[in-house]
Parts: structure tokens; C-alpha cells; sequence
């Protein structure tokens, strides 16, 4: 496999430490607080739009697309609905997608094991799982999880069997993607919310199985 | 946004689609990823070009080139991006995993050829 | 001819099946800046002012040195900064000028702080 020079393993630490110990702004916080006021000036955008889309965000978390799981895992029409038109059925359930990005939603069975990725940037589904983490978008794993996932999975802990296909699927244009793990053995009695309570971001970006012993607080 | 039947089916008498309309390729289709090596802006990677796949399904509604888009162009001729599966094997030579897996990726109809 | 080409042919965003390290499972929480560069990101783009692909764009122009060496959001500002420019929409003087407004007004809060902490 090619090498280029790697200009790719960003110190994004630094900056967030320089701003803890001083409590001055960096120069890129001024220039975003700059570039948002500017363009408020210029009635470009409105002065709440930034605030309202914070608040967007902070109610977009891994909560959610366990809630899809769950749902899917309980009630066999919503999950054909949900392989049928992602986003469609999302919304059923109140989570709206406020941008132009349509949901495919990836069924882990005994044949097949879903990995989603964005090689080229840090495309993920936000509108369901909020924020990605920050390895999901740099070098190792987008660079990796294309050529060698059965390497990149094992790193997590995660072997998948070789009579198991890795469906890999890298997001480049407008479709996300989110992966329906597996229900795990032994969970016959649990409610829906108790099965939502097991659904990891993890497990729904396709790096780890759903295990009947983790549960969201130990992601 | 899902994966399409082909619409062409349920097409009343004398309905002409524009072009671009209707997906070229449907599920099935084998299919190239060109070996363009455009200057500027591209979101085919590089790992892919010139690769052979199968079409999974044509992604609906069309849209517009994003390679365009990135450029300030959200207007012009909407064509379909198509869900293209591609075997590991066929990408990687020395593919140290299982020979079933794959992967799958959009692409837009004009960076792929029908083979 | 000493390869710069490859420069041009792959973009350094492009990284899909290069060699690289382990993945080490680092996440952080975002600092309120970031936060709001990201909210940033989406108002322009629901405006379509900046949409999300001329974003992307603007990222790789930066080039491989700035990439590597600015973080996720410091990117994406640089970008935006850029953009707005090339669109006309804010002039680089505008932003210098309004850059160090914000400069002496966080230097002003922090001097009244100061003060105001001394005199408790």
C-alpha cells in the first residue's frame, strides 16, 4: 500500500490544553467568534441561529439510534420499514433529520457484519448518533478500516468469524449510514428500554457487538 | 432516500423522462469506477478507481454532482448516485481477510461505466 | 520531475487504504468554540452560504501543511474564513479588524476580572 508523507496525525491535543491553563481564547476562537458576528452584522445569518443549532446538537445523542435498535429489534414491520427507507422511519419516531443527508441503516446477521466509515472526511449520522468520536475521524481508522477491518475490529476487541462477510461502507456523498448490530442471546424478557440500555455508539458504528453485558454507560 | 425499484415500470403512455431522470444502471449491473484523476476536488478516493463492482440498488431521488456542489454549483443536471458493491479481493491484492468481504460506497453516475 | 504531481492527483484527505498506526481510542469533549464553529457550519449551510461540500473543499485547499498541523475545527474556521473571502461576502480587512475587537474585548473582560477579584 502506497505511503505518502503523513501529514495526517494531527496534535489536536495541544490547543485544548493551551486554553484550559490560560483561560485566553485561542487566535481560531476569536476568528470563529469574529466570522459569527460579521456575518450577524451583515444580517447573513439571524443572531439566535447559532444558539437554537447548539441546542440542536446537544439533543442529537447515541440515545437515539438505540432507540432504533431497540425498536427494530422489538416490532419486525418497523424494522422492515427501517431497512426499507432509513430516514423514513426515524422520523416516525420523532427524530427528524435537519439536513439534506438520507439514512440506509446496515443489518448485522450470522452472514453479515456492518462497518461504516468516511475515508475522505468524518461523515457520520449525526442527525441519530450526534457527534462522532474523534478516532472515527482521524488516520488509523479511516485509512485502515477499508483495507484491513478484521485488524481495525480485533483492535476493539471485536473477531469476526471468516465465514462472516465485513461489509465495509465508506459515506462520500449524501446517503449515512447506521448499523442494526445483532440482539444478543438472553434477552428474550427485556423491555424495549432495557434493550435500548445495551445499544452502544460502537455497536452502532459496527466496531463492537451488542453484549448483554454493556450497556451505555461503558461505552 | 432509499435504494430504487426501476421507475420506468410504472411509467403512464406517452411520458418522456428527462434526461437523467431515470437511473442508468440498476441493481445488478456490473460496473467500473473510472481511472480519472481529476485536478481539484473529488470524493471518489483513490483505492477505488478503476475498480469493478455491482450495482446494489441506484440511490433516490438524483442529486447533484457533488463534485460540482463543492464548487459553489448546487444547480445543473441532477443525476443518481448508485450504491456500488465491491469485493475486498478485487481492491486489495494482498487482501488479508476473509475473500467474502466488501465493500460499498456511492458514486455518482458519471464516474462509473457499464462492463 | 521529482513526483510533486501525486500532490495534486491525491488529496490529502484521500487516505483510505494507507499505511497507518493503531487506532487509538481518543475522543474529547468539545470546547464551546468548537461547538459553535460546528453549529457555525450547518447555519451556513442551511442558508447555503457555505453548503457542506464547498466546506469539505475548502478543507483540502488548505494543503497538507496546514492540515496536519490545525485541528478538526481550526480547519474548518480557516476554511470558512477563506470562502467567505473568495465569495466577497467578508474582505480580509474586515476580519483582521474585527478579530482584534474581539481580541481587546476578551482582553478587557479578563483585565475587569482581575480588578474585580482584587478589590473582593
Amino acid at each position: 500500500m502506497p505511503q505518502l508523507p503523513d501529514a495526517h496525525d494531527h496534535g489536536h491535543d495541544h490547543p485544548h490544553a493551551e486554553i484550559s491553563q490560560t483561560g485566553r481564547p485561542s487566535y481560531y476562537e476569536i476568528m470563529e467568534t469574529a466570522v459569527r458576528e460579521l456575518l450577524i452584522e451583515k444580517r447573513l445569518i439571524g443572531p439566535e441561529e447559532i444558539r437554537r443549532q447548539i441546542e440542536v446538537l446537544d439533543s442529537r445523542t447515541p440515545a437515539l439510534g438505540a432507540k432504533v435498535v431497540a425498536r427494530a429489534w422489538v416490532d419486525p414491520e418497523f424494522r422492515a420499514r427501517l431497512l426499507a427507507d432509513g430516514r423514513g422511519a426515524c422520523e416516525e419516531l420523532g427524530i427528524s433529520f435537519y439536513d439534506d443527508t438520507g439514512l440506509i441503516v446496515l443489518e448485522n446477521t450470522d452472514k453479515v457484519h456492518n462497518l461504516i466509515v468516511c475515508t475522505l472526511c468524518s461523515c457520520y449520522p449525526r442527525p441519530v448518533l450526534g457527534l462522532p468520536p474523534d478516532w472515527y475521524k482521524l488516520k488509523p481508522y479511516r485509512a485502515r478500516a477499508v483495507s484491513e477491518p478484521r485488524a481495525v475490529l480485533a483492535e476493539f476487541g471485536t473477531i469476526i468469524p471468516d465465514d462472516v462477510e465485513i461489509r465495509v461502507s465508506d459515506s462520500t456523498a449524501m446517503v449515512r449510514f447506521l448499523v442494526l448490530p445483532k440482539r444478543p442471546e438472553g434477552t428474550e424478557d427485556f423491555s424495549e428500554e432495557q434493550l435500548a440500555d445495551l445499544v452502544t455508539r460502537d455497536a452502532m458504528i459496527g466496531v463492537a457487538p451488542v453484549s448483554i453485558e454493556t450497556g451505555r454507560t461503558s461505552r | 432516500m432509499q435504494g430504487g425499484a426501476n421507475r420506468s415500470e410504472s411509467l403512464g403512455a406517452g411520458i418522456v423522462l428527462a434526461a437523467g431522470e431515470a437511473p442508468v444502471f440498476g441493481p445488478g449491473d456490473r460496473v467500473r469506477i473510472l481511472t480519472r484523476s481529476p485536478v481539484g476536488h473529488y470524493r471518489v478516493p483513490t483505492y477505488l478507481r478503476g475498480k469493478t463492482g455491482v450495482v446494489e440498488a441506484a440511490i433516490e431521488p438524483a442529486g447533484v454532482d457533488n463534485e460540482e456542489e463543492a464548487y459553489g454549483r448546487n444547480a445543473g443536471m441532477k443525476r443518481h448516485y448508485y450504491r456500488i458493491a465491491v469485493p475486498m479481493t478485487e481492491i486489495w491484492p494482498d487482501y488479508a481477510g476473509s475473500h467474502r468481504d466488501g465493500l460499498h460506497i456511492e458514486i455518482f453516475e458519471t464516474w462509473l461505466e457499464r462492463i | 520531475m521529482n513526483g510533486s504531481e501525486q500532490l495534486l492527483k491525491r488529496l490529502p484527505n484521500d487516505i483510505g487504504g494507507l499505511d497507518a498506526g493503531p487506532v487509538e481510542r481518543v475522543d474529547h469533549e468539545l470546547e464551546p468554540w468548537e461547538k459553535r464553529c460546528h453549529a457555525l457550519a450547518d447555519v451556513l449551510d442551511f442558508h447555503k452560504i457555505i453548503n457542506t461540500e464547498e466546506k469539505r473543499r475548502g478543507v483540502e485547499a488548505l494543503g497538507a501543511e496546514m492540515i496536519g498541523r490545525l485541528s478538526y475545527y481550526e480547519r474548518w474556521i480557516a476554511a470558512f474564513a477563506n470562502i467567505l473571502f473568495q465569495k466577497g461576502i467578508l474582505t480580509p480587512g474586515d476580519l483582521a479588524r474585527k478579530m482584534d475587537e474581539v481580541e481587546a474585548r476578551y482582553a478587557a473582560d479578563e483585565a475587569a476580572t482581575t480588578t474585580e477579584a482584587l478589590h473582593r
